[in-house]
């Protein structure tokens, strides 16, 4: 009787296999479709890891916070005495910055200019990094309950750090400019001042971007900075996205290859920033140009 | 009995794989949900082996930036494959686990990396390096957990009736192997 048993618990066992796989692929290729939302198995195991990621994220940074605070205190008067002087410089610039506002309002008022797009920045925590060693996403302690939505960027200090790619109640999941299908509209130094516009994605190189598509004849060199342009329908313009460490030059007919240090320390962020932003709705006849099949 | 704990033991692998790369990145080279997949495979459970390796790849690629299933279909396939392997081929001896642990992790990573590649999707990093370091990683830490593991579930089964019943399906699957029987 239990050898019967056990021999049909073999007999189903291939078929079972197959039924799980033949599941699991088909979850994956709907995954894969490049109109993909988020998913809602993600969204609320996402939600349950909360209640484990939080509090075991607490206790570890708070452990290593001591110990951390600890190993500072040697630096911490000639820090101080740095951070002081620091602090009188940018009074002066303070200062300076402040005329230069109230004078570019004067300005904007003169010339009737509609007013810029306005956002604000909600800071989140990190709790969770992503359990699979082949990516680099997060998880934040943010979700559509403070506000936050599909597709907001998130930055740190030091410049843009990604996108939200899922949103939970509680949490939300941010996917690094560091990942090939990230796409950022980006230019090399001040928009106004430069011709070099790009496309900026992950590379081979877990701690280079690349930026993609610049012109063969545009002038590029290392050390320059490259800014968002807002012109992807995701980031503001102005945000800085990092430094260009090394430059492949192109020519009149094949574009340049430039590689980017990114300015966010991916590797060692804890707290981060969501720009609560929504790109600007576009006019319906841009609409319609982007889309001239369906125009007809 | 031990059932429950095998899967009290996956509950704790995945919530450790959510939780450690937090604290410190080499961990995200282990990988503690397919340490205990293939444990529970080298049971000669197949069924709760396969179940095991859906459930908690889905439960990864929930809270990873990749493809949804992709775990799930690489731990499923790694499942049925090393229960079958449990089947035909004696591997009760620790020593023996460590290369089938390796070669888990090894197929593992090459399915997951493949698939993603197939569908259009580029994950980061160097395929050797990384792949290298997943598998030194979790053959070392496998095999530690296969001590603790072994220690905790045989403590109860010498001389008992749960040691004549694993004798008795060691031998009926030995009797079975259509290598032995040169069909």
């Amino acid at each position: 009787m239990v050898e019967r048993s056990q021999q049909e618990v073999w007999r189903l066992t291939p078929w079972l296999a197959i039924i799980l796989c033949v599941a699991n692929f088909v979850l994956m290729a709907f995954d894969a479709r490049a109109d993909s939302g988020q998913r809602i198995i993600r969204v609320w195991t996402q939600t349950a890891a909360d209640f484990v990621q939080s509090p075991v994220t607490t206790v570890t940074s708070s452990v290593s916070g001591y110990f951390g605070s600890i190993a500072n205190l040697r630096g911490a008067q000639s820090e101080n005495e740095a951070l002081k002087q620091r602090v009188q410089e940018l009074e002066v610039e303070l200062k300076a910055k402040e005329d230069l506002t109230t004078e570019n309002q004067r300005l904007n008022e003169l010339l009737n200019l509609p007013e810029k797009t306005k956002y604000k920045v909600l800071n989140a925590r990190i709790i969770g990094r992503d359990p699979s060693v082949w990516f680099d996403s997060s998880i934040v302690n943010r979700g559509s309950l403070d506000g936050v939505k599909l597709n907001m960027p998130v930055v740190t200090n030091g410049g843009l750090l990604g996108r939200v790619t899922a949103v939970g109640p509680l949490t939300s999941q941010v996917d690094l400019v560091t990942r090939d299908k990230s796409g950022v509209g980006a230019v090399v130094g001040e928009i106004a001042g430069s011709n070099a516009l790009g496309v900026v994605m992950g590379s081979s190189k877990r701690e280079l971007i690349e930026m993609r598509y610049v012109p063969g004849t545009a002038d590029v060199q290392v050390g320059q900075i490259v800014y968002t342009t807002g012109q992807d329908g995701i980031y503001p313009a102005g945000l800085k996205v990092g430094e260009i460490v090394e430059v492949e030059l192109g020519s009149a007919t094949t574009p340049h290859r430039i590689m980017i240090r990114p300015s966010a320390g991916l590797g060692s962020m804890q707290e981060v920033g969501i720009l609560l932003y929504e790109p600007p709705v576009k006019e319906e006849f841009e609409k319609q140009i982007a889309k001239p099949a369906k125009a007809k | 009995m031990d059932q429950l704990k095998v899967t009290i033991a996956l509950i704790l692998a995945v919530l450790l794989q959510w939780t450690l790369r937090n604290v410190a990145e080499p961990f995200a080279y282990i990988d503690f949900p397919l340490i205990i997949v293939v444990y529970a495979a080298l049971q000669r459970d197949a069924v709760k082996a396969i179940l095991f390796g859906a459930f908690s790849g889905l439960a990864i690629d929930a809270l990873s930036g990749g493809l949804l299933g992709a775990n799930g279909f690489s731990k499923t396939l790694i499942a049925y494959v090393v229960s079958e392997l449990a089947r035909r081929v004696y591997l009760d001896n620790l020593l023996l686990r460590i290369p089938v642990i390796a070669g888990a992790c090894l197929l593992d990573d090459l399915l997951y990396f493949g698939l993603h590649r197939l569908l259009g999707q580029e994950p980061s990093g160097e395929l050797v390096l990384t792949v290298s370091y997943s598998l030194i990683g979790t053959t070392v830490v496998g095999t530690l957990v296969y001590l603790i593991l072994d220690y905790f579930l045989t403590e109860r089964t010498s001389g008992g009736s749960r040691g004549r019943e694993t004798l008795s399906a060691r031998r009926q699957s030995r009797r079975r192997n259509p290598i032995r029987l040169g069909k």
